[in-house]
């Protein structure tokens, strides 16, 4: 373990941390070992490491700029071209006696599975969604059970995301408390752990579907609470008043952007900052390098039905279960509530009959189906 | 010194990139061009990779070369295109959209030399390894790769001295394109290990930057 990366992977986020990419020998692959793809951010690296252990397969680090797979996905940094340059160049093709990739389903937005193969001649499986579920994946014969196939946002996951994203900002607050106020430096650094910790552990069960409308249901809560100790007349020596002011900016603040933190919801702020036509900021803002613009370029899916050749793609690739597929096989637009927009089945279709409309600052970024 | 990590953000905007990437450098970059160019001989059959804005290539085809060249940057393409247009390098400029990894559609024994100018530092260790197996093969025998990109120093102090000016340099490209260059610990060994003769290697700015010229060994 390198413990500077290992800090900065989970603190930092918002930046790149990247490792060599390339060829990893997980136990004692043979000939016959699964291909297994992952990116090259080193927390993700370093976890699906741990999970396989004991397992004999081949581990091909492809190129995400140092970003995590969904991200770099989405923002169109793991893609085609990071698999096929890895495939192609790392000689795996000379030590196994099979052509079947394993890929990560969180890279459907940005690996188009048919070019892959029109490219390398190696086809695609799409694995499960975590890594932690791969060695019972190939103990079922590369069968995938439904939970495999779906992102989940429990404890660990909402812990694991908001420490990644929010800590800069946490940090930038806290310095600037200690320089222009440091009498409420300790109170800041309490009160934003706890306000942050209660509304990451409790946002599914607050009411709202953003982000935005759980963190002001909790604000008023906090607002309420205010109000009755003003009008209480209760003196106290800890600066309670200063304390929830405290809370509920900070709850508002995780709130904002609690959709691009969530695996289950779809962000609020990237769209917004896109319709500002800030497509990302140095890449501070969001997830390493990538691109906010082409993440959120689409939002209402239209499916036509005649299009569809029943070749499962959409279904296969879904991170939610937004497509079902009916008795004559062809998919049905199911749990459309759900989708968090991150474009995989629009990307994997086969038939081209899922389509989605184009916000207008995603035109001319090449993703929008008029330009395919 | 070293201010080509700064070609990371120019890269973003590829129309104007000869030209700041010049200003950037104080006219470095030209001068690494025209010594990658004095090394060709002259109507040479010459692979590019990375070509970017196909700078080096229009120098290259002035001194009658036919350049085939490709770059995984489609702005970079774009802006080459329209070079070949304005001057009307049509018949003795190739271009193509592609990464690497394309370099084993090119037939064998057909070039008389590979060129590459600051591309090689961002490249995989896989990546350069393939790319220069390829070259290798692409090459005609006595055929001449030349290599000109970022390496580490090779003593202690000059290495300090490189970290120093490199790291906030880094940053600061880092913080506005999100991208950064990784320099070569040892180019010339990862050249002769591909089957070339290491015939020339020039280092310079601090013993940071290398030409290093690769002749093909005659294969009995």
């Amino acid at each position: 373990m390198n413990p500077l990366k290992f800090i900065w992977g989970i603190f930092f986020r918002l930046f790149p941390c990247p490792v060599p990419t390339g060829l990893r020998r997980i136990g004692n692959p043979g000939p016959d070992a699964p291909v297994l793809v992952t990116c090259n951010f080193y927390i993700a690296v370093r976890r699906l490491i741990r999970a396989l252990q004991g397992i004999d397969l081949w581990l091909l680090v492809a190129d995400s700029k140092g970003v995590n797979v969904w991200c770099a996905a989405g923002g169109d940094e793991f893609n085609t071209q990071s698999v096929v340059s890895v495939v192609k160049t790392s000689g795996i093709g000379e030590l196994v006696d099979h052509r079947k990739l394993i890929l990560p389903p969180l890279g459907a937005p940005g690996i188009i599975a048919k070019e892959l193969k029109d490219r390398t001649g190696w086809s695609v499986r799409w694995g499960p969604v975590r890594g932690g579920d791969i060695p019972q994946y190939l103990r079922a014969g590369q069968r995938r059970s439904e939970p495999m196939k779906r992102v989940t946002y429990n404890w660990f996951e909402r812990l694991d995301t908001a420490l990644g994203a929010l800590f800069p900002f946490f940090f930038l607050g806290a310095a600037g408390f200690f320089i222009f106020s440091r009498h409420l430096f300790l109170d800041y650094v309490l009160i934003s752990a706890m306000a942050f910790l209660f509304f990451m552990l409790t946002c599914p069960w607050l009411p709202g579907k953003r982000g935005l409308t759980k963190a002001i249901f909790l604000d008023l809560i906090l607002g309420m609470v205010l109000v009755l100790y003003e009008v209480s007349g209760i003196r106290s020596t800890v600066a309670i008043r200063s304390d929830l002011v405290i809370a509920m900016i900070m709850i508002l603040l995780y709130g904002t952007e609690l959709g691009g933190l969530a695996s289950t919801m779809p962000s609020d702020l990237d769209p917004f900052l896109a319709r500002l036509g800030i497509g990302a900021i140095g890449n501070v803002a969001f997830a390493g390098s990538v691109r906010t613009e082409l993440l959120n370029g689409y939002r209402d899916l239209t499916y036509d039905r005649n299009r569809c050749i029943g070749c499962r793609n959409c279904n296969e690739v879904c991170p939610q279960g937004v497509w079902a597929m009916d008795e004559e096989r062809h998919a049905v637009l199911g749990q459309r509530e759900k989708c968090t927009a991150c474009r995989a089945c629009i990307v994997q279709c086969l038939s081209g009959a899922i389509q989605a409309e184009c916000r207008p600052h995603a035109e001319g970024t090449g993703i929008c189906r008029e330009e395919r | 010194m070293l201010s080509y990590i700064f070609m990371k953000i120019l890269e973003a905007r590829p129309r104007s990139y000869d030209r700041r990437m010049d200003r950037f450098s104080r006219g470095k970059v030209a001068r690494i061009k025209e010594a990658v160019v004095a090394e060709i001989p002259e109507r040479a059959e010459v692979l590019e990779i990375g070509c970017g804005t196909g700078e080096l290539a229009a120098m290259l085809i002035a001194r009658g070369a036919t350049v085939t060249g490709f770059d995984l940057n489609p702005e970079m393409i774009e802006v080459a295109r329209e070079k070949i247009e304005e001057e009307g390098l049509g018949n003795r400029f190739t271009l193509g959209e592609m990464g690497v990894d394309g370099m084993d559609l090119f037939p064998s024994s057909c070039f008389d030399a590979v060129v590459s100018t600051l591309s090689f530092s961002e490249l995989s260790n896989d990546e350069r390894r393939f790319t220069l197996r390829h070259a290798e093969r692409v090459l005609k025998p006595g055929g001449l790769i030349v290599i000109a990109d970022e390496v580490v120093p090779r003593t202690l102090l000059r290495k300090l001295v490189k970290a120093c000016v490199r790291i906030p340099m880094l940053a600061a490209t880092y913080l506005a394109s999100g991208a950064s260059t990784r320099p070569i610990a040892d180019l010339p060994v990862e050249i002769e290990d591909a089957g070339f003769e290491v015939s020339k290697e020039i280092r310079s700015q601090g013993d940071a930057f290398a030409l290093v010229v690769g002749v093909r060994k005659d294969k009995e």
